[in-house]
């Protein structure tokens, strides 16, 4: 029995053994495979990716949006103003017609997108997981989101500031400011900034608050409206909003003017794919240029004589087509869906959103609207 | 044993004692190729969970996803409606708040189903007509209708009630309200703990007097109500303790110089106290299987299988005892700053756990329980909340405290009514030729047989209603998945907070259906 155990430990420890050898061997092969990855990731341009399921390879999102014919945006849906899902699936609002000025630029024509309606807390998944080709829903440009979770943003289309919405029977003024809603129940969306600034500026200026996090917004709202809540905070673009649809006695109001937060909202993208990035940037861009030099989807024409005019409609040079466009892709932009200018007055000024003298404004007004030369 | 190993040529000795069997090469005997087959199995799936892990780390670098636990210790910085701590201060603090409101509802809510569903569930087999039908309806209408929708339902109904105005302000033995419901409820007071052990002396000496009663009344042969002695002197107990308590006082001095004791004692004491009992249990495992198997024949009839598992169960032992005495020495910075070892958290955890109790034998004469109103105040600038006092229901905690409880509860009132039609019919008949009345036979015969087949299906529902406390999340319920979805915005860290979630369900359903699976066993038919 004894040499029976004493076999039986040996056994054992050949297993051991193997057990080891093996997790040995794969260690080496995945760090090598690490290292080849990295070096595709950085090399980049040159190769096609190599059958690396299409994550992060140069060319990746363009190509399958071609092949596609169509865009997949994602959006949010119940935005009022910046997207509200119709009855045939479609989307409309501010950043819905981004959605079809990135269409319109990629294939020539601006109803070629399925919008995707996404909650705030799903939005990046989409994203990451390929579901989406670019989410354009009020997505707040943060430093976290930037270097942490696999994605990139595009210039900011809408600058934004978060505020909070009370009733003025309850003592709230348009001068109010976050020391008011002390022993408030607050409501907001989860999955956005806007837990963190209110939960932040409220313990700043020493009022205690809770904080009830709902799924989506509209969901807020009817807790506000029924009184559940007493007050709500998102974006101040989201509050004028709903005020405008369903506050029809001026009862609401929105403080404190000066927002707690900045806010800056664009479209995102997968990081790693600099061309697909560039294409974003650059349709939304063209909208401004387009804006500056009053150039509107009723006056616009590929013979304009003005060089940058020119050079974006593709009259000249061949900028577009090293983006792996066609010349006249931003011309088409412009042509079908607009200048800034006319998307912004278009679905933003309904609700009680203007440009002049807020942050939208363009730079030579004051505003921070601006983009780099086309040249 | 010399014997044994004379294993080819074995087949000559047969015939000189029949004890010895031929014995196969080790390749062929069947207990080696199971272990080493259990073995192996074991190390392929580890194997394949490791290279599924690497993959998915190597696909997470590619694509810029960094993976990581940095934000279980950094601040949570956002507000969390309710729980123990609606501010936390970190990640891990967020999620175990979250997961502390979890278990809030599925602890009340296996209670509150459990006899809601007792209740409907007989009243099913009532020849009461009215209550019969009732009883019919309610089933009928909960399970067939989707869970999310009646939570949602509740959620609509709580937010449709009115606001809480000035004219509220004060206490409330009841108030609902579309800010949540405020009850009057009893909490332990100054005087608690003194008068809870006294209780407990109670519960053990009813033990001692029902035993006694039910002597007696297999002596005589007469009732002789030891059910109701029992509870009397539990309520003895209770009644005197109520005014005695602060005679335990004295005990403070106790506990504090156990805490005391603890303290003082050496850090390598844990580990040696780990490592030890690791060791016993291993050491008492071989003990109770030698036992079981101790035949007339004595331990030579031993299978190799059986060998096997004393050796696993001794490397399992010894490998309890080097982690014990590893992990003992592993230091931890607290969040205070100071760096401690495990065994030194551990022992202070003990000793403070001493200290803590000796606060509670104070021998002040505050009465064990008090009783609080709910009460309702203006706060701030100038917001009618509930404050502190009493119970307070949030409207998310609500409607998924009623959705899962009356949900289950339609479940188990038909496997309650199951579990009694179940038994033989002429375990009743049986009763009444011997003159049980039909309390008696219900109580004595029926219903622990029925218990029996009950328990089971009960410990599934249990598990579902721990489970679909999830489902919180679409009302705003702060459990540990809407606490995760916050975190996995603020971090974007998805795939760790999912990890958590799935270790915190499956631990929380474990010691559910442990604790199940303990009473089942106790209850079991005794197989012979």
């Amino acid at each position: 029995m004894i040499k029976r155990l004493m076999l039986l430990l040996a056994v054992l420890a050949l297993v051991a053994a193997a057990c080891g050898g093996t997790s040995d061997t794969e260690e080496t092969t995945t760090t090598a495979a690490t290292d080849d990855g990295t070096t595709e990731t950085t090399a980049g341009s040159t190769d096609d990716g190599g059958g690396d399921a299409g994550q992060g390879s140069e060319g990746g999102t363009l190509a399958t949006v071609q092949a596609r014919g169509k865009l997949i945006c994602g959006v949010s849906g119940s935005a009022v103003a910046f997207s509200e899902t119709q009855s045939d699936g479609s989307a409309t609002g501010f950043d819905a017609d981004y959605c079809r000025a990135v269409a319109a630029a990629v294939l020539g024509d601006a109803n070629a997108v399925e919008f995707r309606a996404l909650t705030a807390a799903e939005r990046f998944e989409a994203l990451k997981n390929n579901e989406i080709d670019v989410l354009i829903r009020n997505t707040t440009w943060t430093q976290s989101r930037d270097t942490d979770i696999g994605m990139d943003f595009a210039p900011t289309t809408f600058y934004d500031g978060q505020q909070v919405m009370g009733r003025r029977d309850k003592g709230f003024t348009e001068d109010s400011t976050l020391a008011d809603v002390d022993g408030a129940i607050l409501c907001t969306n989860a999955g956005t900034t806007t837990e963190k600034n209110i939960t932040e500026g409220a313990a700043l200026s020493g009022a205690t608050i809770t904080l009830e996090t709902v799924e989506t917004f509209p969901e807020a709202m009817e807790k506000f409206i029924a009184g559940t809540c007493d007050l709500t905070t998102t974006d101040g673009s989201g509050l004028v909003g709903n005020k405008a649809t369903q506050d029809t006695n001026d009862e609401w109001v929105i403080f404190p003017r000066a927002p707690i937060s900045k806010e800056p909202l664009g479209p995102v993208y997968r990081q790693n794919d600099s061309q697909w990035g560039d294409i974003i940037n650059w349709t939304v861009y063209a909208t401004i240029i387009a804006d500056e030099n009053d150039v509107t989807s009723a006056n616009a024409s590929q013979d304009d004589e003005r060089p940058e005019i020119s050079r974006l409609f593709g009259g000249e040079g061949e900028l577009q087509t090293k983006m792996g466009l066609e010349a006249d892709a931003f011309f088409q932009v412009i042509t079908q869906v607009g200048n800034y200018d006319e998307i912004f007055s278009r679905n933003l000024n309904p609700v009680g959103l203007f440009r002049e003298g807020t942050f939208n404004a363009p730079f030579n007004e004051g505003g921070m609207i601006f983009a780099p030369p086309a040249r | 044993m010399e014997r044994e190993n004379k294993a080819p040529d074995a087949a000559g000795d047969s015939a000189v004692s029949t004890r010895v069997h031929a014995r196969p090469p080790i390749w062929r005997n069947i207990s080696v190729i199971k272990w080493v087959a259990q073995l192996a199995a074991l190390v392929a799936v580890l194997a394949l969970f490791w290279l599924l892990g690497s993959e998915a780390a190597k696909n997470f670098s590619a694509s810029g996803i960094s993976f990581g636990w940095d934000w279980l210790s950094d601040p949570f910085g956002v507000n969390i409606r309710e729980g123990i701590d609606v501010n936390p201060d970190s990640g891990a603090r967020a999620l175990v708040v979250g997961a502390v409101n979890t278990l809030r509802v599925a602890i009340s809510g296996i209670f509150a189903a459990t006899i809601l569903g007792t209740v409907v569930g007989v009243a099913r087999l009532s020849r009461n007509w009215i209550v019969n039908r009732l009883a019919t309806v309610y089933i009928e209408i909960i399970r067939n209708i989707p869970l999310l929708v009646q939570i949602f339902f509740w959620s609509a109904l709580t937010i449709g009630l009115s606001d809480l105005v000035e004219d509220d302000v004060g206490t409330h033995l009841f108030k609902a309200s579309n800010k949540g419901f405020g009850l009057a409820w009893l909490f332990p007071s100054t005087g608690f703990w003194p008068w809870l052990l006294i209780v407990i002396v109670g519960l053990v000496a009813a033990k001692f007097v029902a035993a006694w009663r039910t002597r007696l009344m297999e002596e005589t042969g007469k009732e002789a109500y030891s059910l109701t002695y029992a509870f009397g002197t539990v309520a003895l107990f209770g009644l005197v303790g109520w005014f005695i308590h602060p005679i335990l006082g004295f005990l403070s001095g106790v506990w504090d110089a156990i805490g005391d004791f603890i303290g003082g004692l050496p850090s390598s004491t844990v580990s040696v106290v780990i490592a030890a009992a690791g060791l016993l249990g291993a050491a008492w495992w071989i003990r109770q299987f030698f036992e079981s198997r101790r035949t007339p024949a004595g331990f030579g009839k031993m299978t190799d299988d059986d060998i096997f598992r004393i050796v696993f169960a001794g490397l399992v032992g010894l490998g309890v005892a080097l982690v014990g005495f590893a992990l003992g020495g592993a230091s931890i910075e607290t969040p205070g700053g100071d760096v401690l070892t495990v065994a030194e958290l551990i022992r202070n955890g003990f000793s403070n756990g001493f200290h803590w109790f000796a606060d509670k034998f104070t021998g002040d004469s505050g009465g064990p329980i008090s009783f609080s109103q709910a009460n309702v105040e203006v706060r701030g600038a100038g917001f009618t909340q509930f404050g502190t006092d009493g119970i307070i229901i949030t409207p998310p905690f609500f409607a998924v405290w009623v959705g899962v409880t009356l949900y289950t509860a339609a479940f188990i009132a038909e496997i309650v009514r199951g579990g009694i039609l179940a038994v033989s019919k002429g375990q009743t008949e049986a009763a009444q030729a011997v003159g049980l009345k039909r309390s008696q036979y219900l109580r004595l015969i029926i219903l622990p047989q029925a218990f029996r087949i009950i328990l089971p299906p009960m410990g599934n529902q249990y598990l579902n209603l721990a489970k679909n406390t999830s489902l919180g999340l679409a009302v705003a319920f702060a459990d540990i998945v809407a606490v995760g979805f916050t975190a996995i915005n603020q971090t974007g860290q998805s795939l760790p907070v999912v990890l958590v979630w799935m270790a915190f369900f499956v631990t929380m359903s474990l010691i559910i259906s442990g604790i199940v699976n303990y009473y089942n066993r106790k209850l079991k038919l005794v197989e012979r």
